[in-house]
């Protein structure tokens, strides 16, 4: 029943989160719908709480987590010059992964919740989620221990480290409640998962993403290997100290606030490391960018990930955090590191690996111009209305305007941010069109070349 | 080390302990937080309360998706008049903690000093007929027990010093 046929890991696990995107998304666009119209598909179900929880759960854990998987799967055995340790036990994690994150929908959306923010399955999902994630590690890591190539190329270093810390962030963060002696404890632990599923798993996998293709689609050699070093152990080294800042202004005293502040400014360095091998490579190629979608998620991918680390480090200050928290701003900064920066780096892994694995162009060069320009200018219509509208409802409450007021000055900004989602999730079905009409050209050519060696 | 995985990992390991010993493990030994406080024995609730029970119901709903449960002493809220600002010790038995963090809809720390019963009942049912222009979906399809939990877990949300209605 399970392949064992190569690449047909990374394959499954890819084409399964295309539909967790489709899926999440449209959870996501139902929010924003929520948002303008409280009537919108209003039963127990489906009520608003139930939709964004689902949302936020699938679209990190479902969608990108399995791309992640999905490029680890591939891109580890090329780095390693060797196979994957077992295509056979890839297949059947995809196959419990996509059960465990069935099971974490239903239960959030028949109000089963841990609450916790990143966190929010119950916990009998969660042990099933940190067991499916310790089957993949063990085949990444026995592929890695079966490499030809014996020096570790600098990709390797941060999808090893993505998945150690990933299961240890995730049970950190998502301990029964009773377990913790106190809520602001356990909001101290829920914002370190909440803050590390995107510094130590989400950030740390898409770098090593970018580290991979930007040789591969450009053609030039990595600037330098040294600074991509100081990048992953400046990022191991404060992104696990950042929790704190969710709390900013908040019910914990000034030591740990402070724990919290300049670790988030000097995560400036493993940024500014990033940014310069990106545009260092990039030298001379950008002209590739015009005829190359795949290089150009790429590029704005990390153009999407600077801008997500200039804002997050300036939140972190009480000055600006007690403007901007709480507001639709948060949100709108939520979306740059899981949607701006790390789905689109997810969308070109998809592009190159599938072209890699099926030998074939795309069935359409249009329809990845058309996924490209959806996504882009869907994203950023949709974030510059949030980060408007939270601009606004900042200086409206700190005016002392009621809030009902504050709510209805920044509705032609919620209705944008709908318009900007709903061009986002175009993109994404022009996306998976594209990717099923790709596998569907690669079979039946499969069937007529074996029809003609049967009738040579 | 580019050679050893093992030691890549062991290093990443130690680092990621050290931040947690930081942020997470430390805290354990300060007062501040752990200590309850007035606030914090209003509301450690009796199992099976209607207070606790509505709680359940408010988790259950959703309602902290839109709802912070959170008062910082920033000209924000204080200028919105959301009450006295949050200690970490109020928070001694909010488990799991409701603080959220996007207002969609009005913080609810103390907002059982704002409005009464029949209010509450209203608004939940049909949140135009209080509060034209809301965009908070209605909780009709509550039921009346649910609802009255709900009511009896809100209207307990206010300091510990507030004058009994």
């Amino acid at each position: 029943m399970f392949s064992n046929e190569k690449n047909s890991a990374a394959k499954l696990w890819f084409v399964t989160a295309v539909f967790w995107l489709l899926l999440g998304m449209s959870l996501g666009l139902t929010t924003a719908i929520k948002q303008i119209s409280p009537d919108f598909l209003n039963y127990q179900i489906t009520t608003y709480g139930h939709i964004r929880s689902s949302h936020v759960m699938l679209v990190i854990y479902a969608w990108l987590s399995m791309a992640y998987v999905a490029s680890m799967l591939y891109m580890i055995p090329k780095l390693a010059r060797t196979t994957l340790y077992s295509e056979k036990l890839g297949n059947v994690s995809a196959v419990l992964y996509n059960i465990v994150m069935l099971e974490g929908f239903v239960s959030l959306l028949m109000g089963q919740t841990s609450v916790i923010e990143y966190g929010e399955f119950p916990v009998w999902v969660d042990v099933q989620v940190i067991l499916v994630l310790v089957l993949v590690a063990h085949n990444i890591f026995k592929t890695i221990a079966q490499r030809q190539e014996k020096v570790l190329y600098v990709s390797i270093w941060y999808f090893l480290g993505s998945l150690l810390w990933l299961p240890l962030t995730y049970i950190i963060g998502n301990l029964p409640a009773s377990w913790y002696p106190s809520g602001t404890e356990q909001a101290l632990a829920g914002w370190f998962l909440g803050h590390n599923a995107i510094g130590l798993w989400m950030t740390t996998v898409g770098v090593g993403q970018i580290y991979y293709l930007l040789p591969k689609l450009t053609g030039r050699p990595l600037y330098s290997h040294e600074l991509s070093m100081i990048g992953f152990w400046t990022i191991a080294t404060f992104y696990v100290w950042n929790g704190p800042h969710h709390l900013m202004n908040g019910p914990v005293p000034g030591w740990i606030l402070k724990a919290g502040i300049i670790p988030s400014l000097l995560l400036l360095i493993p940024v500014w490391t990033v940014f310069h091998n990106f545009f260092a490579t990039m030298k001379g190629a950008w002209h590739k960018v015009k005829d190359d979608v795949t290089l150009r998620f790429v590029v704005a991918g990390s153009i999407f990930y600077l801008m997500a680390c200039i804002q997050g480090p300036l939140q972190a200050l009480p000055s600006v955090s007690s403007l901007v928290k709480f507001t639709h701003w948060t949100v709108g900064h939520a979306h740059m590191g899981p949607l701006g920066a790390f789905s689109f780096t997810s969308f070109a892994a998809g592009y190159y690996m599938i072209q890699q694995i099926t030998g074939n162009e795309f069935w359409s060069k249009k329809l990845q111009e058309a996924h490209f320009w959806f996504s882009t200018i869907g994203f950023l219509l949709f974030s510059f209305s949030l980060w408007t509208a939270g601009i606004i409802q900042g200086f409206a409450w700190i005016e002392g305007k009621s809030f009902l007021d504050t709510v209805l000055m920044v509705r032609p900004y919620v209705i944008a941010r709908a318009i900007g989602g709903t061009m986002l999730i175009a993109g994404q079905f022009l996306f998976a069109f594209n990717i099923y009409k790709t596998f569907k050209a690669k079979q039946s050519s499969v069937v007529s070349e074996g029809n003609a060696v049967a009738t040579a | 080390m580019e050679k050893k995985p093992s030691l890549v990992l062991l290093v990443a390991f130690t680092l990621f302990i050290v931040g947690v010993i930081g942020t997470v493990i430390l805290p354990y030994f300060d007062g501040e937080i752990n200590e309850p406080t007035a606030n914090a024995e209003a509301r450690n609730y009796k199992v099976d309360s209607a207070e606790a029970r509505g709680r359940e119901v408010y988790i259950q709903n959703g309602c902290q998706t839109c709802h912070t449960q959170f008062v910082r002493s920033v000209q924000a809220d204080i200028n919105q008049n959301l009450g006295p600002a949050t200690a970490g010790g109020d928070y001694k038995y909010d488990l799991p903690h409701l603080m959220g963090s996007n207002r969609t809809g009005p913080d609810l720390m103390w907002v059982g000093t704002r409005w009464n019963e029949s209010w509450q009942r209203q608004h939940l049912i049909d949140p135009q007929s209080t509060s034209p222009g809301s965009i908070m979906p209605s909780f009709a399809y509550l039921s009346e027990q649910e609802m009255k939990d709900l009511i009896a877990y809100l209207m307990s949300l206010k300091p510990a010093d507030a004058k009994p209605k």
